[in-house]
């Protein structure tokens, strides 16, 4: 059983990243779209650490949770907020 | 209550769950097999070995050894790839400049002290992560990508006539990605350098002492004994890993922050610059 742990929790992680995916999908509001994105990009990065690929973990969360939202949010900020 | 609320919460509950569990418990242990495949074997014996220096990086992080001295060629052509969409946004925003006559206050004074405080342990954590990448797991992408975030919150929390005034104008940044990448450039062709003006042989990208081959069959015809220092004071220094990590973080900090200051200018100043009627 524990030995299994890891993969159970991998597994779990995964769950909560689809969870993050659907709703930054159909989310109106542009900006908790973009929050909801990073959340999934949290777990990615959980899910990569618990792989053992501690480099990916170390590159992906600056990209990821730091510049990729920042870029958005500038997007957002010149264009519209909602959704039609 | 909508249903959506309440699988967002039970998501976060669930998320703060794990990463509370991996805390305490600093992992979980191995997921991968105990069986290593000959190709792991031979980087697990080879990436640190004193004794045969002509196979190894003398690095004890094999992920970065692999990345900056087997395939240092195509780490080299990744780079430029990234360095090359800068380069388009540069020109895209050519003729634009922060303008200093209109001073922003930036944001409110909690999120100023905030910032004030956490810029700090964000630099430092990014400058461990780049000068110990040849020792742990990180490197100069990681460390210089941390280093942006930090930059990055300082231009969106107190402005981006702040970076001005800070002596952190859009040339200047641009000077120090052209610094990092001339640093990467000189550090690859050193060795070779070295040979033709000492006489020998050498490769590009050469860390360690390689075996030298002759041009038109695989038989080594010698040893290229020039070779980067891979000791400083009492630890590793990993030859050229060490100054690629360095020169690449400083690299991705300057073009990482040129494109997050090129994006935050305001659109009602870059009008006249972009859609101008003099640059037709």
């Amino acid at each position: 059983m524990i030995e299994l742990l890891p993969a159970i929790m991998a597994f779990g992680v995964a769950l909560v990243s689809i969870i993050a995916t659907w709703l930054a999908v159909q989310e109106r509001d542009l900006l908790l779209a973009i929050l909801f994105s990073a959340l999934q990009s949290t777990c990615y990065a959980l899910i990569y650490y618990l792989f053992m690929a501690p480099d990916i973990v170390l590159v992906y969360l600056p990209v990821s949770v730091g510049i990729l939202p920042l870029i958005t949010i500038l997007l957002v900020k010149k264009t519209e907020r909602y959704e039609e | 209550m909508k249903l959506s609320d309440i699988i967002v919460g039970i998501a976060m509950a669930l998320l703060a769950v794990m990463l509370s569990y991996l805390m305490v418990y600093g992992g979980l242990g191995p997921i991968a097999s105990y069986n290593i495949r000959p190709l792991a074997a031979a980087f697990l014996n080879n990436t640190y070995n004193p004794w045969q220096k002509i196979y190894s990086a003398l690095s004890p992080e094999a992920v970065t050894a692999i990345v900056w001295d087997y395939r240092g060629l195509d780490t080299y052509f990744e780079t430029s790839v990234l360095f090359i969409a800068i380069v388009g946004l540069v020109a895209l925003f050519r003729g634009a400049n922060i303008v200093q006559g209109i001073s922003s206050k930036g944001l409110s004074i909690i999120v100023k002290t905030s910032t004030k405080i956490i810029v700090p342990l964000i630099l430092v954590a990014g400058a461990s992560l780049a000068f110990h990448g040849h020792l742990s797991p990180g490197g100069g992408f990681q460390g210089g990508s941390f280093m942006t975030v930090a930059t990055a919150l300082l231009a969106v929390a107190f402005s981006i006539e702040f970076l001005q005034q800070k002596r952190l104008s859009l040339n200047t940044l641009l000077a120090v990605r052209c610094v990092g990448l001339l640093a990467i450039a000189i550090v690859s062709v050193y060795l070779l350098i070295n040979a033709v003006l000492l006489g020998g042989y050498a490769y590009i990208f050469q860390n360690m002492q390689r075996l030298l081959f002759s041009p038109n069959s695989l038989v080594a015809v010698g040893i290229s004994q020039y070779s980067m220092p891979y000791w400083f004071l009492d630890r590793p220094l990993g030859g050229t890993l060490f100054f690629f990590n360095l020169s690449e973080s400083i690299a991705v900090i300057g073009g990482l922050t040129l494109g997050a200051v090129l994006l935050l200018l305001r659109e009602n100043e870059l009008k006249t610059v972009i859609g101008g009627e003099e640059h037709e």
